[in-house]
């Protein structure tokens, strides 16, 4: 599973815990971001608002009937 | 124009080449045809069947033996009443009825019942037609066009050029896509939002009563609006920034309101000086999609593509907070008209006129009883003799009131007993009867507490007589101006009525029909918003008026007073915004509280949401059995879609728009006032009643008010008209001519329901539509805009409509021709009426949705009625950019086809491109015994290979919160492992298999039953300042998979907008393949669902091998009648193995629209096929052949939204309601299954009691009570408090719900007692 780096009790009213960050597609323009819990919602390249999370590199098998 | 008679036509690339040397004989049958009926059986030498005669009739190949058939004038036409006149006289129709189904008829057979056609000879015919056609084949309007011609045949019909009536036109139907695109589809929506920003959002801020503030306490303060305009749709991220140019799209996956800034100019005082400041917002303003101050008005499919906009997207809705919500058409009475009608209770003939004024609405009543003649209004206790009113208003004479009405003598009969009322009364004068009215009046009328007062000041109180003459000059039939108390008009108009009232007492008109369509004004989005607006607007102003005030009244300040910097746009933004998302439409001041005036856009394929932009939402209460406003009027014809309306309550009440019916705007009525003068209307003020009545003259009314008079109607009439068809007053000006009524009713107000119409030559009876116009438009060079200035179309409102004898087709043109020619030879005088219109496609009678029905007009009304409903629940395409959607609930199909056999709405529509269904090859046979009830048999393989397979994308929603204590939401990865008991095997573990370390599960991942999705924790106190908390503890509120078939994460969106910072969407998708019990349904009302999936093995094969997708039981025909399947099968069968996609449009068979039987029957010859359709099939089984010819071919099969998957249920034990202790009900929370009332009589009458015990109690709340025997009432734990001993108590056992209601009952004073026996 993965590398859990939950901190439970993180500071009050920061919100999301610290972490490295995930990485998102813009909407718009297509590049990466890394987005850390509290990040903006926005792309550092074009200032897009809609992100969309990039595929799990986990394998996965479908069922194809 | 391009050359004509060019040889060889024009090929598409891609398209199979015509046959290079013509076959040199008949090449058909390539093999034996089996023997249908020994009896009847053709000899196999190249002769075909007859088919029956009534499909003859219409093929027009012996057009002139059809014409002479047709010719016999038997009905003289007269000058129509209200209604439709569209079908020919009776007698032509009992014409055809008579001839005998099945006999021959000589004069009418085609060439096709004697000699089959040589195909060399049909051929030569087609190449001519070719030749002639190939000027369309590069078309732009229509994609298919190139399927028309492509080798050199048309197929379509069986008709060639030779075939049509002289001066006829060819592709007529071209005009049509022609309409729809320079109007678009949901042109009404977006024409009315476009007038109303453009118009009358100018109109409403720069209105006297609206474009000034003053201040109470400071005269010399004030505020003027000079212009005000709407900006560019934008998104307000936060006070700081908005994102410019905010394309709808976004709005819908952020969860914004597509809207853009309004702007004022306004001039103001600020202290001593006079500001003048531009581009000051007052508020927001939802956009309409694609309306002229959208972002996507007059983009291109490129454009549209990158802003991710479905390019066949019809706009005209708005984007409420991400949902898409629709205004629906709201149908009403019309405004200030006068209605005769029965008053239903007392029964005596009364006039209601609804007057409707910017500024106020009011109802009047004239109403007839014992013989007497009242008006009645709300703001008067009790009604007033008309003579009293008519002294009020200045008539003193009853002279002059008589000849107001008429001077005929039963008219002055008529009114003697009226005449008397005032001497009784003994009023004479206009003081006495001001003085009567105005003590008749109620306590607070409309005048003292609104604005009408305000030129008399607020604050006097005024005499009766004043306040009288005040309500009669601005409050009775105030649409009717009134200027400094001269009530010469007002009183005109009420003779008007009063002769029209008399008139129906005398029997010599008849009441006005309240469900005539003429009578009907349809309110769209434009004319919703601009109350809207107004009403917001003006409280805006009244809240700014009460800031000014508060500052201006208190004396001294340090700084000068800046009214702009107390402007708060959020009242007029969120009252745009609630209405719009709430649906509740309330104007205090029209006294209107509508709800229900949106509705959310219904986005379950393309079809429903075309279907929901077309809807028309009468005001009647639904509940009521009343059938006039149900039923379907004569006058709706080509107005409303005769087929497509709901099943049920709202039958009739709901309708949908015809495909080229047109909602009207407010027009400005001046220059027509000014028009009218110079044709010669006399003004009425200068006219005393006697001249008015006078027997030539004619009164000339403009939107319901009197303009004057004029002797000669039917030039007025004609000249208007003429300078309406040559563009020098709007196309929608509607001009009427009443006879009855001696009356021109000049119509320019918004919410006519009108629809375009080919004008012809009323002495030759030859369309103005020729050819060159025909091409023109084909080839891009003349537009439909031309068209309607050159005098060719026009557009004809349904009071219009009854000066208009409207052709059907050409050939009743042609008829009438020809028999004008033979009566000039015979010299015969008859009184036609003339042919005024033609019209330009009968199919433009349906709507969209109805349009999606190939050979509708085969059918039997009610299943046309079935498909139109079922035509919307069908899987398919949503819209081109549906993957990038984030819908609630999406469901599309994987494989979609183009249907095989389509109808020219279809192409309108571009449903080719956004299809919904499949092309199946049914078999129409029995098999198995699993088809009964209209189940249908599918093929195993078949579903392999993408049969009826549908994606279904589910929304999961979630937001990160921040709290008022300061705390916030948080999201946060997977527990570590070592917490739980098994390690990573855990199943609790398990569930967050799918989380990635930010709390959002990964794209791609399997969702199961308790996956978790989200994982979200929320603070456990959020009332607590984060400061005195200690350490901020959180709990689980995550978001898990509740479902039992698997879904994969196809999508995880994160953004923000004004209200959440962090907004998280995610798409779970799921692949469905048909299953047992999955609804599937053809074009035709003909629903079933799946009864049996069989392999491909055992299914029956034809003669070249193929097994058919779908079984459907031959049950299915006869009570229905859907002979338009049958059609669509032939058809379609002939179209596949001739490689085109065939039409079939509603009445089409004349226009080359709809490939006719014939046609079909020749295609499946000429590839050796049985003309019937039918094949020999064998036995999947045994491989024997099947005793009977199977019936088989593609029928366009829509796969409904119905699953199975979703509708499935069981449950053994689960959960239970809390306050009865029984199990819950519904699928959604896992409810148990009802056994009610009728199943529990059942268990009675057989006696099966103790199952009934089971039932009821111990497998649903069995609950252990103590019982006292003594008082017998319910007790605790052995001691009955009742009695003080505890010596009889026992226990038993009841339903909780038992119990419960005992102590429900006791605790309302209602003592149940129990009383025990032993068994």
């Amino acid at each position: 599973m993965n590398t859990n780096t939950q901190t439970t009790g993180a500071p009050a009213g920061s919100g999301l815990p610290v972490m490295r960050g995930v990485e998102y597609r813009c909407g718009d323009c297509g590049a990466r971001n890394m987005i850390k819990g509290g990040d903006p919602v926005r792309c550092r390249q074009c200032g897009f608002r809609i992100l969309y999370k990039t595929r799990t590199k986990r394998l996965i098998q479908f069922e194809a009937r | 124009m391009p050359p004509k008679g060019k040889k060889t036509p024009k090929l598409e690339p891609g398209l199979p080449h015509p046959p290079k040397e013509a076959p040199t004989k008949v090449i058909y049958p390539r093999r034996s045809l089996p023997t249908l009926h020994p009896s009847t059986t053709p000899k196999l030498t190249g002769y075909v069947r007859t088919t029956p005669p009534g499909h003859n009739l219409t093929n027009t190949a012996n057009y002139d033996s059809f014409t002479s058939y047709r010719s016999h004038p038997t009905r003289q036409y007269t000058h129509p009443i209200e209604g439709f006149h569209h079908i020919l006289g009776n007698e032509d129709i009992r014409q055809v009825d008579s001839i005998p189904i099945g006999g021959r008829i000589p004069s009418i057979d085609g060439p096709y019942t004697t000699e089959t056609m040589e195909y060399e000879e049909e051929e030569a015919l087609k190449a001519e037609l070719a030749s002639r056609r190939c000027l369309f084949t590069d078309n732009t309007t229509s994609s298919t066009n190139a399927e028309d011609t492509s080798d050199g045949r048309e197929y379509g019909s069986s008709k060639t050029s030779l075939d049509a009536p002289i001066g006829s036109l060819r592709d007529k139907w071209r005009l049509l896509p022609q309409f729809l695109s320079v109007r678009s589809l949901m042109r009404q929506h977006i024409d009315s939002y476009d007038h109303f920003v453009n118009v009358e959002l100018r109109q409403i801020v720069q209105s006297p009563s609206a474009c000034e503030i003053r201040s109470d306490y400071d005269p010399k303060f004030y505020l003027r609006y000079t212009d005000c305009w709407i900006g560019e749709p934008s998104i307000e991220e936060d006070s700081y920034s908005t994102t410019v140019q905010a394309t709808p799209f976004q709005c819908r996956l952020r969860d914004c309101t597509y809207s853009a800034p309004i702007y004022v100019n306004v001039r103001y005082t600020r202290g001593r000086q006079i500001v003048v400041k531009k581009k000051v917002v007052i508020g927001r303003m939802p956009i309409m999609l694609r309306s002229s101050k959208c972002l996507l008005a007059g983009r291109n499919e490129r454009e549209l593509g990158a802003m991710k906009e479905c390019p066949y997207d019809p706009g005209g809705y708005f984007i409420i907070k991400g949902v898409e919500k629709v205004i629906l058409i709201q149908e009403q009475l019309s405004k200030n008209r006068v209605i005769i009608e029965e008053d239903a209770k007392t029964k005596c003939v009364s006039a209601s006129i609804t007057s409707s004024t910017r500024e106020r609405k009011s109802k009047a009543y004239i109403f007839i009883k014992n013989g007497k003649l009242y008006l009645k209004h709300n703001t008067l206790a009790e009604d007033v003799p008309i003579c009293v009113a008519m002294k009020a208003m200045g008539v003193e004479s009853d002279l002059e009131f008589v000849q107001s009405v008429g001077s005929e003598p039963e008219v002055i009969d008529a009114l003697a007993l009226s005449l008397e009322e005032p001497v009784k009364l003994g009023i004479a004068t206009q003081k006495q009867a001001l003085r009567y009215i105005g003590n008749k009046m109620r306590a607070k009328s409309a005048l003292n507490s609104g604005k009408g007062a305000a030129s008399f000041g607020n604050y006097r109180k005024l005499s009766p007589e004043d306040e009288a003459r005040d309500v009669f000059a601005n409050v009775v039939l105030s649409h009717v101006p009134v200027v400094n108390f001269d009530f010469h008009a007002k009183t005109i108009y009420i003779g008007h009525i009063v002769r029209r009232l008399v008139m129906v007492q005398l029997g010599k008109s008849s009441l006005d029909d309240k469900d005539y369509y003429g009578n009907k004004r349809l309110e769209l989005a434009g004319s919703l918003l601009s109350l809207l607006f107004e009403d917001l607007f003006k409280h805006f102003n009244s809240d700014l008026k009460k800031a000014t005030d508060m500052v201006l009244s208190k004396p001294n300040r340090a700084q000068a007073f800046d009214v702009i910097k107390t402007i708060r746009p959020d009242s007029i933004s969120y009252g745009m915004m609630s209405a719009i998302s709430s649906g509740n439409w309330v104007l205090k001041r029209f006294r209107m509280d509508r709800a229900g005036v949106t509705q959310v856009l219904s986005r379950l394929s393309y079809i429903s949401a075309l279907g929901m932009m077309t809807r028309v939402n009468s005001q009647f209460e639904k509940t009521r059995k009343v059938s006039g406003p149900r039923s379907l009027q004569p006058s709706q014809w080509g107005m409303l879609c005769p087929a497509d309306t709901p099943e049920g309550e709202a039958c009739g009440l709901v309708k949908n728009l015809a495909l080229l019916a047109h909602i009207t705007t407010d027009e400005e009525s001046e220059p027509i006032e000014r028009l009218c003068r110079d044709l010669g209307v006399e003004d009425v003020s200068l006219l005393s009643g006697h001249e008015i009545h006078s027997r030539n003259a004619f009164l000339v009314l403009l939107n319901g008010i009197i303009l004057g008079v004029h002797t000669r109607p039917h030039w007025l009439v004609k000249s208007l008209r003429s300078l309406r068809r040559k563009g020098q007053m709007g196309e929608f000006v509607s001009l009427y001519l009443h006879d009855g009524q001696k009356a021109v009713h000049i119509a320019t107000d918004g919410g006519r329901v009108c629809r375009p119409l080919i004008i012809v030559n009323e002495k030759t009876s030859l369309p103005r539509l020729q050819q060159v116009h025909v091409e023109g438009l084909s080839l891009g060079t003349i537009s439909i805009k031309d068209l309607l200035r050159q005098g060719v179309v026009e557009y004809v409102d349904v009071n219009e409509e009854n000066n208009c004898l409207i052709a059907v087709t050409e050939r009743e043109l042609e008829v009438r021709r020809n028999a004008m020619k033979n009566d000039l030879k015979t010299g015969k005088t008859r009184e036609w009426m003339a042919y005024t219109h033609l019209e330009i496609d009968p199919m433009t009678l349906l709507g969209v949705v109805a349009g999606l029905i190939p050979n509708p007009h085969h059918n039997q009304s009610p299943r046309n009625t079935y498909q139109s409903a079922m035509g919307k629940q069908a899987i398919g395409t949503v819209g081109i950019n549906q993957y990038v959607r984030c819908d609630g609930l999406l469901y599309t199909m994987v494989y979609p086809h183009k249907p095989m056999v389509k109808t020219r709405s279809l192409d309108i529509i571009n449903f080719d491109n956004i299809p919904a269904g499949q092309n199946a090859c049914i078999a129409v046979m029995s098999y198995s015994g699993y088809d009964i009830e209209d189940a249908v048999v599918l093929n195993k393989a078949s579903i392999d290979r993408g049969f009826g397979r549908c994606m279904v994308l589910k929304k999961t929603q979630a937001s990160v919160r921040r709290y008022q204590n300061g705390t916030m939401d948080r999201t946060c990865g997977a527990p570590d492992p070592s917490a739980f008991p098994g390690g990573e095997q855990d199943p609790r573990y398990c569930r967050y298999r799918a989380v990635d370390k930010d709390g959002l599960c990964l794209v791609g991942e399997l969702m199961e039953n308790g996956t978790i999705i989200v994982n979200k924790e929320s603070p456990a106190d959020t009332a607590t300042p984060v400061e005195r908390l200690a350490q901020v503890s959180y709990k689980y509120s995550g978001m898990s998979y509740r479902s039992s078939a698997p879904s994969y994460v196809d999508r995880v969106m994160i953004s923000s907008n004004e209200n959440e910072n962090f907004l998280i969407k995610v798409m779970l998708r799921q692949v469905r393949r048909p299953e047992l019990g999955d609804k599937f349904a053809s074009r035709h009302g003909q629903k079933g669902v799946c009864g049996l999936i069989v392999p491909q093995v055992d299914m029956p094969f034809n003669e070249m091998g193929f097994p058919p997708d779908l079984i459907m039981n031959p049950h299915g025909f006869p009570s229905r009648m859907t002979v338009g399947k049958l059609i669509e099968l032939l058809v379609g069968k002939a179209g596949v193995f001739e490689g085109r996609q065939a039409y079939a449009s509603a009445f089409g068979e004349e226009f080359g629209s709809t490939d006719t039987v014939q046609s079909a029957e020749l295609g499946l010859i000429r590839n050796g096929l049985n003309y019937t359709g039918k094949d020999i099939f064998y036995s999947g089984v045994n491989g024997a052949p099947l005793d009977a010819y199977i019936f088989s071919g593609p029928v366009f099969y829509q796969k409904l939204k119905h699953m199975v998957l979703d509708k499935m249920h069981a449950r053994s034990r689960g959960p239970r309601a809390v306050l009865t202790r029984q199990p819950t009900e519904g699928r959604s929370r896992d409810g148990g299954l009802r056994l009610g009332e009728m199943e529990r009589d059942c268990l009675i009458a057989y006696g099966a009691s103790n199952l009934i015990m089971e039932r009821l109690m111990h497998s649903s709340d069995a609950f252990s009570a103590s019982v006292c025997l003594t008082c017998g009432l319910l007790q605790y734990q052995n001691w009955c408090q009742y009695c003080r001993s505890g010596e009889k108590v026992t226990e038993m056992k009841l339903p909780y719900a038992c119990k419960l209601l005992f102590q429900e009952l006791q605790a309302m004073n209602v003592l149940p007692r129990l009383r025990l026996k032993d068994v």
